[in-house]
This record gives C-alpha cells, structure tokens and sequence, in this order.
C-alpha cells in the first residue's frame, strides 16, 4: 500500500482476541505490538490496567504485554509524557508510545527542552473527548448510576452518552451534559480543552468518523507524518492489522464531532474560567493558594518543567517566607505560561486540592492566544525562548 | 504632631554599563529626585530574573522598575530584547494578580540620560503615592 502524510484510513486488528478486547478494532494496540515484533521500536509504553479506575505506565519490550493493554481507560488520567524511561530516546533508543492529545503536546514540549528525542519517538495519538478522575467516577457509579463500581467491567462513551456495564450484564448509559451539570464527569481541564484530535503525534487514531456498521470493530486513522506511514506499513505488512481508506463522507464525520467538542469547550471555558474583577484578583489567587503546603508535587509531574531539582521555583521560596501568596507559584505560572499543555495532572496530585491547572489557565491561556503559540503542537521554540 | 508622608519604597533595577550610569549622571548634573528607590545594579538588565521582580513584590516593594540600555544599545549584543521578551510575561502575570499596572515598569535609560533618570524616578514616585502600598506588602513591612 502507498501512503503519504495526510491520508486518512479505517482499520482492525486481524486478531480475533485483540479486536474483541479493543475499545475500536484494537488497531492501536496492533500497531505498537508489529512495531515492537518487527524490531522497529525497542521498547513500547503503554498502559497496564490494574482496574477499571487505576492503571500504570509501563515501558515493555514484550509483545504479550503489549497485546494485554487493549481497551480503553476513560477514568484514568495518567500523564505519560513524563513517563522515565522516555528519555532512552536520547541515547538513541526507539521507543513506541500511546498518548492523549495532551501526553503527544508534553512530549513535544519535552522535546523543545531536550528532554526525549522526538525522532526515535514513534507516537499514536488518540482522539479524546476527555478523562474523568477516578475517585469522583466511583462516586458517580454508587450515587447517580447506583451500581458497584467494582462491578463494572467495561466503559464507553457513545454519542454524548456515558455508558457502563456490569458483570451481570446491565447497561446504563447517562447524559454526560447531565452528568456535568450536577459535577460528575470529565475533569475540569478536559472540558475546556481545544485540542481533541492530537495531529501532531505520527498516527491520530479514535472512533470518530467510523461509520455506523463498523461502530466498535475499526478505527479511524489519519496518518499525520512520515513517522506515521512506517508504522502503518510496518503493522500491514507484518499481517497484525487490515486497513481501507476512509471515505468522504466518514471524514467529514469526524471533523463534524470535533467541531461539536470544540463547540462544547469554548462554552466549558466560559463558565470554568469566568473573568474575575481586577480588584477582587489578587484576593482570589491568595485564597486559592493559601493551603499549598510546598510539596512540589505540581512540578514534579509536570511535562513542561525541565529545570529538575535546582529549579528557581524552589531554591528561591522557603517555608520561612513571610509572603501574601506564594511565589512558587507565582514564578510556575510565569516560567510554563508561554508553554502549558493544560494536562491537568497538576490539580490531580495536588495533596491540597488545589485547582492549580485552572488557575495556571487563566495565565497562559489568554496569554498563548496574544503569542499565537499553541503549545506542544508543533517543534517551533516556545515564546520564552525566542531571543537567542 | 503632623503625621509624616507616606513614602513608596521603589525597587530599581539598573543596568551596569546604561542605567546606573545614568543614575550617576542624574547625580553628578544635580538633579533633585525623591528619595524613594533602592539601586540594585546589574550587570546586563537581561540578567534581571522575573522571579527577582515577584520577589522584590512580595517582600514588599510598592513598585519595581527594570531599567537598562537602549534597544540595540546593549554591551552583551541583545540582553535587553530579552529583557523585553521576559518583561512581557511579567506584565501577564501582573496583570492577573491584579496589581496595578504603575507598579511595574520598563524603561531604556542611557548613561548620558541623567535628567531622563530624575524625571524618570519622581514620575514613578508621584503615580504610587496616589496608588498607596502595594496589596503584595507582607504584614509588619513598612
């Protein structure tokens, strides 16, 4: 098969087992286990699922494992561009990786700091419509689905719909608006998150566009770098998985569901992020941060920062300061502004439950759109660094 | 007893090889400026961390001025276009917090500029005096 950058396509793993346990025809987890087989990548990182809430980053170089990972995760939020192991990249190794639109922009933005390599990494972007954290999701499944959440054993979101399963085989799908409104659902960065189909990673692979027959046995795939087509052709050829072009008609579908998620997020942004009176600011941000308790967990996860230990962030603030807010903070929010990827894995470890990813937003967010820069997104320096 | 003006205490960053020079001059051709900043020379303003701003802020500075050379003017070649660049996400970040924006301010002063400088440090002076203390001042600093 001849392809070239830009090509969209439908496709399914021939493996009985993997299409069967695959969220969409299992293709992605096809195409990394051939890579890996095939010796055109030495390692693989994907998710090894502990349960449908909990999951670990994995870097394997075991096709079986590879194989195991099928299945999507929509209520594990696990960042993977700052995933160790990732950096082998830069002594040459060739590693193959999953990512959500947001793992493929840290990586990029990883790279930009000479974190990973991005040439030795083979990346296959999934679409996402967002991630919901586990601890609320359980909540929800008791109080608004009124199920065990250990007895489910599958998840999927159709159509708007949030749909679970159980063991017993019960289905119960609920409105993921409703869901929203009454604050169960997505994380709040997801809501208001614009990049929905990652193009910058090598494949963007997802269920969007699949017509209505093939719903739940292929994916879509858009082929969006040179990168790309190796895989492709590599899992083709090594017989792990059939493809056919996708037509007109099922890639203006897609684009269809994207601009309906872009839609969404611009409202989400609206109501998350509502504009604060200049005098009330700074009233705000010390609340808001008044029980940060220096932990540096924020920055340890984050895929942007690459300063390590000796950051300024840290060595210039002590739990001694006598200050009205703290200038950790303050010097993140100026230091990743020009660069934040709006992962949310910040708010997710915060010990204190501080929503630092939505406070971070209100800094870069305004502040990326005046440098027309969207971040992770392509390989051009990041604003901070233009003056050389 | 009639109770003393409130004077602004103002950070000021100057620059070796420019600003400080300038402050220098302002000196030497007297001319009359209030008393109200405190001189932190550097070597390049492209040295001038923002976290150095913040913290000048948070320990209670009523106002920071960057000051350094012209653009093109630069002894180390383009110090000051980053100074501009960084002074840019600092005015974000200002802006944000919700801190007046005369608090902040950049200014490209040469040696010979000595008036500019005087004129320079009263204006700066006067708008914060009508602003009072800064939000940011720790509790017990003057």
């Amino acid at each position: 098969m001849n392809m070239n950058v830009g090509e969209c396509y439908l496709g399914w793993s021939t493996k009985d087992e993997v299409r069967e346990k695959g969220a969409s025809g299992g293709l992605v987890t096809s195409v990394l286990a051939a890579a890996l087989e095939k010796g055109l990548v030495e390692k693989v990182l994907v998710l090894k699922k502990i349960s449908e809430y909990d999951a670990e980053p994995i870097i394997t170089d075991s096709v079986d494992e590879v194989l195991e990972s099928a299945g999507s995760l929509h209520a594990v939020p696990v960042g993977l561009s700052k995933k160790l192991g990732l950096q082998l990249t830069r002594l040459g190794k060739k590693i193959a990786t999953v990512g959500k639109p947001c793992d493929v922009r840290g990586m990029y933005e990883m790279a930009l700091r000479d974190q990973i390599n991005i040439d030795n990494t083979y990346i296959v972007g999934l679409n996402c419509g967002g991630t919901m954290p586990p601890i609320l999701t359980r909540k929800m499944l008791r109080e608004v689905y009124e199920i065990d959440p250990e007895e489910v054993v599958e998840e999927e979101i159709a159509k708007g719909e949030l749909i679970f399963k159980t063991k017993d085989g019960k289905e119960i799908a609920k409105k993921i608006d409703e869901l929203e409104e009454m604050g169960y659902g997505r994380r709040e960065n997801c809501r208001y998150c614009f990049v929905k189909i990652p193009t910058n990673a090598d494949l963007a692979c997802g269920n969007w566009g699949v017509p209505k027959a093939k719903q739940g046995q292929a994916t879509f795939v858009e082929v969006c770098s040179e990168k790309g087509i190796e895989l492709l052709e590599n899992a083709v050829n090594a017989g792990y998985i059939e493809l056919e072009s996708a037509s007109e008609k099922n890639i203006n579908a897609r684009k269809k569901v994207e601009q309906a998620m872009i839609d969404l997020a611009s409202k989400w942004r609206e109501k998350l992020l509502p504009s604060i009176p200049d005098e009330e600011r700074l009233s705000f941000y010390i609340k808001e941060l008044e029980n940060c308790i220096g932990c540096g967990a924020c920055k340890t996860v984050c895929p942007v920062c690459a300063c390590g230990d000796d950051s300024k962030c840290t060595t210039m603030t002590s739990e001694l300061d006598n200050h009205k807010i703290s200038l950790y903070h303050l010097i993140r929010f100026l230091h990743i502004m020009d660069s934040c990827v709006a992962c949310g894995m910040c708010t997710d470890v915060c010990p204190a439950e501080i929503k630092i990813s939505q406070l971070q937003a209100r800094f870069s967010l305004p502040f990326q759109e005046e440098k027309e820069y969207v971040a992770g997104m392509t390989l051009e320096k990041p604003p901070f660094f233009e003056v050389r | 007893m009639m109770a003393e003006e409130w004077e602004p205490k103002i950070v000021l960053f100057a620059c070796n090889w420019c600003s400080y020079g300038g402050s220098d001059a302002a000196g030497v051709a007297r001319f009359q400026q209030p008393p109200t900043t405190r001189i932190i020379r550097v070597m390049c303003s492209g040295r001038i961390d923002p976290a150095f701003v913040l913290e000048a802020f948070l320990e209670g500075a009523d106002a920071v001025c960057v000051t350094g050379c012209h653009i093109g003017d630069c002894h180390y070649i383009n110090g000051n276009e980053k100074t501009k660049l960084r002074y840019s996400f600092l005015e974000r970040v200002v802006k944000e917090l919700g801190i007046e924006p005369e608090r902040l301010r950049l200014e490209w002063i040469s040696a010979s500029e000595g008036e500019k400088f005087a004129n320079f440090v009263k204006q700066v002076t006067e708008d914060v005096k009508k602003l009072g203390p800064s939000p940011l001042k720790p509790e017990g600093v003057q």
